[in-house]
């Protein structure tokens, strides 16, 4: 972990920050929030024929997943857990029987999910009857109760959502006001944007829905009957998966002009839709309390120790041993080219975007009416058209002030839904950066003797034996997984982490099973018997190799004085390996700290120039 | 020039006074090649590469040289030996290049160079040596040492090159000679032409330099203005790829051994700006200092070896020690390059490419049996349209990653082509608004037309001579504009320590413009698409409504308004206000709720849902003026319900209330409402009420004969048993 972030050595770290700051003006902005709202009455804590948990118990570790899965996915989100049907109540304000707050709604912690470890199991059930108890059932108060959660919340909601849990398909067991009153109190609560979800466990002789809970839930988007009647496992099933990845709003990294030339100019925001995921950054915490501490970083004068305010400052960079120094605003100026916005130079055939043109993760594309209106109208023909002409569009862009420009590929995309029609991939045009002259490095490539056909058709037996479809979620960072899996063993008191599942590992068994005889067939045809493809170069090369190396080892740490001397003369010290200089440091008595290669080299440039 | 890791290059000028000769309205030969010079050694020093320069002066008007005694080799300086140029040299260039008056032999001072470059490079390994001589050739050259002098290049491994005021082919143009002297138009010559001296000398360059490389030696003679135009551009930050070697592993028994060079990632600046004082221009007198606070009044501070390493954990914040970390974290084996397993190149989205960087896979030079194995991959890939995904882990303290490679095959070699692919945390599953099908942003047959047109003519492609489609606007052929523009404001800043920054450079901006013929072609058709799609800046409105989305939010009104004066002046004020309000707020809620109701902005549920929220949060405190204030809006509440013959939301609303009172003690809010007489809506008000207008009466005189009594306990329960007979 140490390393992680030389991992990314040429990660944009301003793109990072960038994003962070921006703060999109969306209808939807606002936190997250979800209450559990869960049936506390007898028939819940019955365990299942064979010792199966009680429905109780399965409730509570599909809110404990959840609970888990929201605080490394989406800490923002607010999570509340609700219980009906009590013989205590507990609610603000204690204006409503027979219902438990357990929690409000609040971000959730390590404590919360604590909380809820002590309802688990058979200690679980008891904790629960000590606690609340099995009670009379008013759907609608608690539906009220619900209510007033979201409201007495500051926060600004995006989506609220309740979710019910319960066996009993009739709660109020006939009692028509009851039902009367849960019925209206449920269409006031969908009524303020709230979704009212039904996870109906398993009662003996069947959940039925139509008896009392079709009125109460909020109806599938496809507004079909089908949707109430999902089999209660895989409802909870979905509940359960665990989830450990970092989930972000949507939100514009920035919004631009896009200006196809003669003033005519659309409106668009840029998205990111892939970005490579980083471990969260770490804080730092007194080690007397773990409370967190702040970080002030100052300048100061090491002659006159007094404070650096900025404009006491310039900004200096050397080049062929001379300094030259600049203002901070004309290190600015330098970068700067021309407003930000996205310029179309033209166009070109798809079949041109070369495939092994690639600097960085691409970025998306989608109008903004509301910045310029008519830009969708624009930017639809536009996608249209190049997606029937099958070119590309090539643009300049600037992505924020003071930034250099850079070419991009604007990739057509049209909408494209799954099975379910639910959009899997949204219209707009791909932003795919292109490499300047700079980028591409000379690679001399290595000319060998190509295969026969022969050996072609060998390998694409083995190539289509291991065929498999590839799907780009198919696989979870193992390194993420694990950080997180150490973080929740640490912050729940675990003996020991959750294992994780390492996906990127080659399931080599099973590939060994596939091929059968064909590894050793194709190894037949390619390589000579004695080949090891494994080893070391050929036995013959050692003694020379090793006597080479050896007589160079002697001659580097020998470099006589004069030979220094020439070197410092010329400038040319940072040919020299490190251990050479710290070798000639040594040779002429000069102390050094630190193993800095320009710190040897200034050492011994300021020794050998007396 | 240099495309070696390392070079060494000795520039040989002309400075003797034929060279300040010029013909009327030309600039001398003297201060072009002054400029070629500048330019180069410019080049050289923000390139930062090893390349090792010289600098040897003939015609000065002394003599330094280690070959000059008993008249030979007079004239000749060597100015500069060999050293990585530094900005010392520039400044030379600049101030001390005069032009001389002598005339020394050129051949004399390319031999100086020769035994300058043998001596200095001798026992060191350089790619390549190279001169570059500038001179006019105008001088008398004994030809005698000729033949030795190109033998002795040709040993040695010496590269020449040649610039001159005048083009190469000149005495050819008759003949009809080949287009040796490059793209741009030759400069014009000298008024006179070329003296008889320089013939000589041109026939003597042609010599040595075909001699020196066959057919293509007149490559290597450029005129001035030609080296000025190439020069200006900075060199291009190059860097060689390290070699990667590993294993491609298929399974557990099939091994290639191969070797990866990063091929494509993005070029930073090597260098990054340090901080120096103001006024001293000191590194050393400018130090960052870091302290840590806790967030106390007191801003206390600590050391940092009192801080530990924590991480947020929801709303908690988990110590977790560095070396926990290290201790828990996911390990693995090492380097790596396997197969996971082969998919249809198709299934791979380009736009999911992620990483920084495309590696080429290559087998390692001199084993031809991991050239054919990996050939067969290639080739088996290639003609199946699929690709390898791949687990990469480029070392043992790297975090593995999966990849897809693609095969290449190319004329001249084959390789894999390696580009990282997203894990399942990198995707953000982000959905957007329809457009296709979208009514309202559907282009109709016209625009489209016109969007056509304007692709069509906005075209980079070009027919060549032969007929095919060529490329133009190459950006992998277009230098790094940062690193061109930061290389010029360095080369002026460090010149010109006073001077403001430069403009960016004409070629420059020229060449991240789009092109020309392209401009003129797409003029008409942008007129067209201009035309026929209305585009409109839109000016944001001040306060915009909230949609149902946000509906629950409850946005704080402005302050109180005026007290009325007289009803034409509320009236007036009212209808001005009424266009802001979006919800009911808190200064005057019944007010709100009843014009939310007039305008029809939402539902009368909605506002009803609004109102209530609105009554439960001032029945919150319990004062007087709290539940004045909540009366009018309970009053406001029946009101509207009675208008829009909506009783159940009322009475439903006023019986829950009702059974509250006790628990939250609002006996006295309870009396006021009594007072009022706001009772249930009865059948006689609204017909679609269930309450008849006896029990609405009965509602409030019941609680009221109830305060009456002294209560004793059985008569409590008596009467909420009566109470749920009447129900």
């Amino acid at each position: 972990m140490a390393n992680w972030g030389n991992y990314f050595p040429n990660e944009d770290d301003v793109d990072e920050q960038d994003e962070e700051e921006s703060g999109g003006d969306y209808k939807s902005s606002g936190r997250d929030s979800l209450v559990f709202l869960v049936d506390a009455s007898k028939e819940m804590f019955i365990k299942g024929e064979n010792g199966e948990p009680s429905n109780f118990d399965m409730t509570m570790q599909c809110v404990r997943s959840v609970y888990t899965s929201k605080i490394i996915s989406s800490d923002r989100d607010l999570v509340a857990l609700v219980f009906y049907g009590t013989e205590q109540s507990k609610n603000p304000r204690n204006s409503f029987k027979h219902v438990y707050v357990y929690h409000d709604l609040e971000s959730p912690g390590a404590k919360r999910v604590q909380d809820i470890d002590k309802l688990k199991g058979d200690k679980g059930g008891q904790f629960a009857e000590k606690t609340m108890g099995s009670g009379e059932t008013s759907l609608g108060e608690a539906l009220w109760c619900c209510s007033n959660l979201y409201s007495d919340i500051k926060l600004r909601l995006s989506h609220k959502r309740l979710m019910i849990f319960t066996c009993r398909d009739e709660p109020h067991g006939g009692d028509s006001a009851k039902d009367r009153q849960a019925r209206t109190k449920a269409a006031d609560l969908k009524e303020t944007g709230v979704a009212i979800d039904l996870m109906h466990l398993s009662k003996p002789g069947g959940f039925d829905v139509s008896l009392f809970f079709c009125d109460i839930v909020s109806p599938p988007e496809d507004e079909s009957d089908l949707g109430l009647q999902i089999e209660p496992c895989r409802k909870l099933e979905d509940l359960q998966k665990r989830v450990r990845a970092k989930e972000l709003k949507k939100r514009a990294q920035c919004r631009l002009t896009f200006s196809l030339g003669e003033g005519v100019d659309l409106a668009v925001g840029v998205y990111v839709l892939a970005r490579t995921a980083m471990k969260p950054s770490a804080v730092k915490l007194y080690r007397d309390n773990n409370e967190p501490v702040r970080t002030k970083s100052r300048l100061f004068h090491t002659q006159t120790g007094g404070i650096l305010l900025p404009n006491d400052t310039k900004r200096a960079q050397v080049y062929g041993q001379k300094q030259i120094v600049m203002e901070k605003d004309e290190v600015d100026e330098i970068k700067k080219f021309d407003d930000p916005g996205l310029v179309l130079i033209g166009f070109k055939p798809i079949d041109r975007l070369k495939l092994h043109h690639h600097l960085r993760p691409a970025l998306f594309i989608y109008p903004e009416e509301e910045q310029i209106s008519g830009s969708s109208c624009m930017f639809t023909a536009l996608l249209l058209k190049c997606c029937e002409k099958n070119v590309f569009a090539l643009c300049k862009y600037i992505p924020r002030r003071n930034t250099p420009p850079r070419f991009v590929a604007l990739v057509p995309q049209r909408e494209e839904l799954d099975q379910s029609q639910t959009q899997a991939t949204p219209p707009g045009f791909h932003v795919i950066y292109l490499p300047f002259a700079d980028d591409i490095r000379t690679v001399d490539p290595h000319v060998g003797p190509t295969a026969s056909d022969e050996q072609v058709d060998k390998m694409k037996e083995i190539v289509h034996k291991l065929r498999f479809k590839y799907r780009s979620d198919a696989f979870e960072n193992p390194v993420l997984q694990q950080h997180y899996s150490n973080l929740e063993a640490l912050a729940l008191d675990m003996l020991s982490p959750e294992p994780i599942e390492d996906l990127t590992m080659p399931k080599v068994k099973m590939m060994d099973d596939r091929l059968g005889p064909l590894v050793q067939e194709f190894k037949d045809l390619v390589y000579p018997p004695d080949y090891n493809p494994e080893g070391k170069p050929a036995a013959k090369r050692k003694p020379a190799e090793s006597g080479g190396g050896a007589a160079e080892k002697k001659a580097k740490v020998e470099i006589s004085e004069e030979e220094l001397k020439i070197h410092v003369a010329k400038g040319t010290l940072g040919k020299l390996t490190v251990p050479v200089l710290k070798d000639a440091c040594k040779q002429f008595n000069i102390r050094t700290t630190g193993t800095k290669k320009q710190e040897l080299i200034d050492a011994l440039t300021m020794q050998l120039s007396k | 020039m240099a495309r070696a890791a390392k070079s060494a290059l000795v520039l040989c000028m002309d400075v003797g006074f034929s060279m300040s000769n010029s013909g009327p309205g030309q600039e001398p030969p003297f201060e072009q090649a002054k400029k070629v010079i500048q330019k180069f050694v410019q080049r050289q020093v923000f390139a930062e590469n090893k390349d090792e320069i010289g600098l040897v002066l003939f015609g000065t008007d002394g003599t330094k040289n280690p070959l000059a005694n008993d008249g030979q080799y007079e004239n000749i300086t060597v100015h500069r030996h060999l050293m990585i140029p530094d900005f010392e040299l520039l400044e030379e260039i600049e101030r001390e290049l005069q032009p001389g008056g002598q005339q020394a032999d050129w051949l004399d001072a390319l031999v100086v160079c020769m035994d300058l470059l043998q001596n200095e490079t001798m026992g060191k390994k350089y790619d390549r040596l190279n001169i570059a001589l500038l001179t006019d050739l105008n001088i008398q050259t004994s030809e005698d040492q000729l033949d030795i002098i190109i033998q002795n290049l040709k040993k040695a491994g010496i590269t020449l090159q040649f610039f001159l005021p005048f083009p190469v082919d000149v005495e050819d143009e008759a003949g009809g000679g080949g287009d040796a002297a490059g793209p741009s138009a030759p400069p014009s010559r000298p008024g006179k032409g070329l003296s008889r001296q320089q013939t000589q000398g041109l026939e003597m360059v042609k010599h040595i330099m075909s001699s020196l490389e066959d057919e293509d030696g007149l490559e290597e003679v450029y005129t001035f203005s030609d080296a000025l135009e190439k020069l200006s551009i900075f060199k291009r930050i190059e860097r060689r790829p390290m070699a990667w070697p590993c294993q491609l592993t298929i399974g557990s028994s099939l091994s290639i051994r191969i070797v990866g060079y990063k091929a494509v990632t993005e070029e930073k600046v090597k260098k990054s700006w340090t901080i120096v004082d103001a006024q001293s221009h000191q590194r050393d007198d400018v130090k960052r200092e870091t302290v840590y606070c806790l967030n106390d009044d007191d801003e206390t501070e600590v050391q940092k070896d009192d801080t530990i390493q924590g991480y947020r954990y929801g709303s908690d914040i988990v110590p977790f020690s560095k070396v926990d970390e290290e201790q828990m974290k996911y390990k693995h084996d090492g380097k790596c390059f396997s197969v996971l397993g082969f998919t249809k190149q198709e299934l791979i989205p380009r736009h999911q490419f992620m990483g920084s960087q495309v590696v080429k896979v290559f087998a390692p030079r001199d084993d031809e049996h991991a050239a054919v194995a990996l050939s067969s991959l290639i080739r088996a890939l290639d003609g199946l349209k699929m690709a390898a995904i791949v687990r990469y882990a480029y070392d043992r303290r790297s975090n593995p990653q999966v990849g897809a490679a693609f095969p290449c095959i190319k004329k001249k070699y084959e390789c894999l082509l390696y580009v990282q692919l997203p894990y399942m945390e990198d995707l953000r599953q982000f959905t957007f608004p329809m457009l296709e099908n979208n009514k309202k942003f559907m282009p109709s047959g016209s625009q489209l037309s016109a969007v056509d047109a304007l692709i069509d003519s906005m075209m980079l492609m070009e027919k060549d001579e032969n007929g095919e489609s060529v490329e133009i606007f190459k950006v992998n052929h277009i230098p790094n504009p940062q690193f061109q523009r930061l290389f010029q404001c360095l080369h002026h800043r460090g010149v010109n320590p006073d001077d403001p920054l430069p403009p960016v450079d004409p070629w420059l901006k020229r060449v991240l413009e789009r092109p020309q013929a392209v401009s003129a072609r797409c003029q008409a058709p942008l007129r067209d698409v201009k035309t026929s799609f209305p585009l409109k800046v839109v000016v944001k409105k001040k306060e915009q409504k909230t949609s149902a989305d946000v509906f629950g939010s409850s946005a704080d009104e402005p302050d109180a308004k005026k007290v009325k004066v007289n009803e034409e002046t509320e009236f007036n004020l009212a209808e001005i206000t009424e266009g802001n309000i979006t919800s009911v707020g808190s200064v005057n809620p019944a007010r709100d709720f009843c014009t939310l109701i007039r305008q029809k902005t939402v539902s009368f549920d909605q506002a009803c849902q609004q109102l209530t929220h609105r009554i439960e949060q001032l029945l919150g405190n319990r004062s007087t003026e709290y539940y004045t204030k909540s009366i009018a809006c309970i009053q406001a509440f029946r009101d509207q319900s009675v208008l829009s013959g909506n009783a159940e939301l009322f009475n439903s609303y006023l019986q829950s209330l009702k059974r509250s009172i006790a628990d939250r003690s609002l006996q006295d809010f309870w009396n006021l409402l009594a007072q009022d007489a706001l009772t249930l809506i009865s059948k006689d008000e609204v017909e679609a009420s269930t309450i008849s207008k006896q029990e609405a009466n009965q509602f409030l005189s019941f609680e009221q004969k109830q305060e009456v009594e002294v209560a004793p306990a059985q008569d409590d329960t008596g009467d909420v048993d009566d109470l749920l007979d009447m129900m």
